[in-house]
């Protein structure tokens, strides 16, 4: 009997090299496509078990998505239309002109294959791309079977699992896949039309730019331009609060005050004054306790790209590519999840016994294993897809870029900190009352550090530590006194900061973000500056005046309309995501839910066309007016 | 058998403190037996005080018993400490939230106005939010609502004396947005220390009500006293 043929598509040549080279046990037959450098197909034998058995298999792949969407030619061009027509006009969806070559390969192997696994990565995207290259398929060979393979990381047994457990596809998320690029495709092209137009003429600087919109990208726009707002609007106050402090067995104890403090002098020099009338403290509370600094929950994208940016000094879209890049080469799970606690049925200890080869943290990984292992603590996340992020396989530094160093490592230290004892101390609190008012001095005292030693990114330190106190004791406190501060803006928007809203307000998902965050850097509405210097520089967000103008310009538009919300708010897009889960979960169809956000933005869209000079009005204001002056 | 003023003055002083003034309650009672006779004497009780407490003071209450308002002098800073025995029924002009910046009170008001209120690193949307509108208004309620003070009231006796109150205590019912303005307190055993009295849940109590016009008033004017204090020079305060 002739062995049966078997086509696997993955989504990016690498990880089809990955896979055939794990599946063939390394000895494949290399091909090179035609019309394309960088796919390939590797030839091979594998048993996939169950009804497949021992396959011929090509493996090849795809470079993301092999389709587009794109309006009818009649409407391509800018004046062609009036940018409303936009929400209706005809698309359709054809092969990228740079992927036709990738497209006729799968149709031709497939002609000659029984069937045809897909290997795209397990997430929205994913399913996506795979009905796309179902699609080819189908047009070299209509009945051909389709199958997926599920797998997270790129490691040799799980590959092997995951393809001897092959699942359907899920067109649920494909379809939402589908309704985000036809809404992103209408929105995006009719908002961007419209206002490039309208503002163009405006000012000589805006001559050759697109002035681009697109429903995530507004909103992160929006935080920017609110956290700088509020930093520019901000009016400093002076404040008074009560300090005392007490002298005993040498240490100079300083109590802090209760109510931190307030805005009102004369209130607050009462307090102080029946402090000293009273004379003497009462220590009211005494308590010491074990204390913990728990260690971190599991990994996910947001907090990757929060802590990297925090902590490795890399933006957030730098450190995703990265992560991908040791994703694809087998280092690391995969980098998009928003799980954060450990499947059970996950060989922890094995995971950790891994890296006991490295100089850095290799003898942390042994002492884990000779007894300091402990279970991850389990966040309230799972996305069904994917594990939180982990490492894969030990590397030898030398095998990494500078980059890809800084973030393995990171994902390593942060495994290995999940996998251990919280850190311990004791910590000792004094409260008092003196007067009408209440005091309290704290001291901690670490005692060990555990997952601290590894995990090098948190900080927790004993402090000066507190000379007896018997509850019930009066004293006479060596000073009491009023200290003044005044009131400090809150700072420029950082990166992390930014993702966390984002996140918060579901504008984007954790594998986009990034991406959206670039974008509006790269359409010069948001400039990254430096502030303080060295080690210490934080990278804040700072709108351009064009960017402000927008928001402005927006906020202006939809100012007193309380069912239409401003389009650099989140509102919208949040509906819009809950609806592409409402598709996901099988709620709603994608034509419904297209339907229905189109008519929300269309209702929108009219409106800011009838009151487009509130917009143009903005851009004077700052792109002509401030520019002059 | 005693008046039914008579009856209502007793009532309202034994439960509530407050000393009712003849005229006023006089013109309550025959107003309110004009139009339907044979009232309940609890329920036409129940409607005095519900109308004391949202009139004025200076009109519903008798100022006769000096043991009842506020010393004249009560502002003076040079007295360290003194005590009012009291009970003094007094009504809320001003309410602040001294343990916060006007700059944040005026930024939570500008949430507000946009119909936005946070939840955590959330921005929630408060107005027309369809089917959501319930949870989305009790949201408002929570997020734009209670001050955590302590707060700095302007007290007034029916005489018209004012004071400076301080909640050195949370005292129940005391809030932004929770205490609207002519709201209705009694003060029993205060102390006052350099002019301004202390409050504390022992010594200070919430009746309720408010003064329909001077709440609305101060509700509208808010924002524009706030950004005045800040604009304004140096500390000025009332």
């Amino acid at each position: 009997m002739p062995v049966q043929r078997v086509l696997c598509v993955a989504e990016k040549p690498a990880i089809a090299r990955a896979v055939a080279q794990h599946l063939s046990g390394g000895s494949f037959q290399t091909i090179p496509i035609r019309g394309n450098q960088y796919v390939k197909n590797y030839v091979f034998e594998f048993n996939f078990g169950g009804p497949w058995g021992t396959c011929s298999v090509t493996m090849t792949s795809v470079i993301g998505h092999l389709t587009g969407l794109d309006f009818e030619r009649q409407y391509k061009t800018w004046l062609s239309c009036p940018p409303a027509a936009l929400f209706e006009a005809p698309v359709h969806e054809s092969v990228a002109e740079d992927k036709v070559a990738i497209a006729a390969n799968i149709q031709e192997q497939a002609r000659r294959c029984k069937a045809l696994f897909i290997w795209t990565d397990c997430d929205r995207e994913g399913e996506h791309i795979g009905t796309e290259i179902r699609k080819q398929a189908k047009q070299g060979n209509a009945r051909i079977l389709v199958k997926r393979a599920r797998f997270s990381n790129t490691e040799k047994a799980h590959v092997l699992n995951a393809a001897r457990a092959l699942i359907e596809l899920d067109d649920l998320q494909a379809n939402a896949v589908a309704a985000r690029i036809e809404l992103d495709l209408r929105i995006g092209a009719a908002f961007t039309r419209l206002q490039t137009l309208q503002l163009k003429p405006l000012s000589a600087a805006l001559q050759d730019t697109i002035i681009s919109y697109g429903s995530c990208q507004f909103p992160t726009l929006g935080f920017v331009v609110d956290r700088y707002l509020r930093v520019k609007n901000f009016k400093p106050e002076t404040f008074w609060g009560l300090k005392v402090m007490y002298s005993r067995d040498d240490i100079k104890v300083n109590f802090l005050w209760k109510r931190v403090h307030l805005f009102d002098r004369a209130a607050v020099t009462v307090m102080l004054e029946r402090c000293l009338v009273a004379k003497k403290a009462k220590v009211i509370k005494v308590s010491q306790k074990p204390t913990s600094k728990w260690r971190p929950l599991p990994l996910t994208t947001v907090d990757l790209q929060m802590m990297g940016s925090r902590y490795l000094r890399m933006d957030s879209q730098t450190i995703m590519k990265v992560a991908e890049g040791l994703y694809t080469k087998g280092f690391i799970s995969y980098p998009r999840t928003e799980t954060d606690q450990f499947d059970k049925a996950i060989d922890l200890k094995k995971l950790v016994e891994k890296q006991i080869p490295d100089g850095n943290w290799g003898q942390y990984a042994r002492h884990l294993l000779d007894g300091g292992f402990k279970t991850p603590r389990a966040g309230r996340h799972n996305d069904q897809a994917h594990p939180p992020i982990h490492p894969i396989c030990w590397v030898a530094p030398t095998a990494l870029t500078t980059d890809e160093k800084k973030v393995y490592e990171f994902v390593v230290r942060r495994f290995l900190a999940c996998c251990s004892e919280d850190a311990k101390g004791q910590s000792t609190e004094v409260e008092i009352q003196y007067g009408d008012e209440f005091f309290h001095a704290k001291g901690l005292l670490v005692l060990e550090r555990n997952y601290l030693d590894v995990y090098v990114y948190d900080k927790w330190e004993s402090s000066q530590q507190l000379p007896n106190f018997q509850m019930g004791e009066l004293f006479e406190p060596t000073e009491a006194k009023i200290f003044d501060g005044k009131t400090t803006p809150p700072n420029y928007l950082t990166e992390p900061e930014l993702i966390g809203l984002m996140d918060a307000n579901g504008i984007g998902t954790d594998a986009t973000m990034a991406e959206h965050i670039a974008k509006i850097k790269e359409r010069q509405y948001v400039a990254v500056h430096s502030r303080g210097s060295g080690r210490n520089a934080v990278k804040e967000l700072i709108p351009t005046r064009l960017g402000i103008a927008l928001v402005e310009g927006y906020d202006d538009v939809f100012a007193g309309m309380p069912d239409s919300p401003s389009l650099s708010k989140p509102f919208l897009r949040k509906e819009m995501e809950l609806r592409m889960r409402e598709i996901c979960a099988g709620m709603r169809t994608r034509q419904q839910v297209v339907q229905e956000s189109l008519d929300m933005y269309r209702e929108v869209f009219v409106h800011t066309q009838r009151r487009i000079n509130k917009l143009k009005d903005a851009c004077r204001r700052y792109l002509v007016e401030q520019a002059a002056s | 058998m005693s008046t039914p003023q008579a009856q209502i003055a007793a009532h309202l002083q034994n439960t509530k403190s407050l000393a009712v003034s003849p005229t006023w309650l006089n013109s309550f009672v025959s107003s309110s037996t004009a139009l339907q006779r044979n009232i309940p004497l609890s329920a036409l009780t129940q409607t005095a005080l519900f109308r004391i407490l949202a009139s004025d003071f200076r009109d519903s209450l008798a100022t006769g018993n000096p043991s009842s308002l506020l010393p004249v002098d009560i502002f003076d800073p040079t007295v360290q400490e003194r005590r009012l025995q009291g009970p003094i029924p007094v009504q809320v002009l001003d309410i602040e939230d001294i343990g916060t910046s006007l700059w944040s009170q005026v930024e939570a008001i500008e949430r507000v106005e946009r119909g936005e209120a946070i939840r955590g690193r959330e921005i929630v949307r408060t107005v027309n939010v369809g089917e959501d509108n319930e949870e989305g208004a009790a949201g408002a309620n929570e997020t734009g609502g209670a001050s955590n003070g302590p707060h700095r009231l302007i007290l007034q006796d029916a005489a018209g004396t004012r004071a400076v109150g301080i909640e050195l205590v949370r005292v129940n019912g005391v809030a932004l947005n929770k205490l609207p303005i002519g709201a209705k307190m009694v003060l029993r055993n205060a102390t006052v220390a350099r002019g301004m009295v202390l409050l504390t849940p022992e010594y200070a109590t919430v009746l309720g009500g408010k003064i329909e016009g001077m709440d609305q008033a101060w509700k509208e004017g808010r924002k524009a006293r706030l950004l005045a204090r800040i604009a304004g020079t140096g500390e000025g305060q009332t």
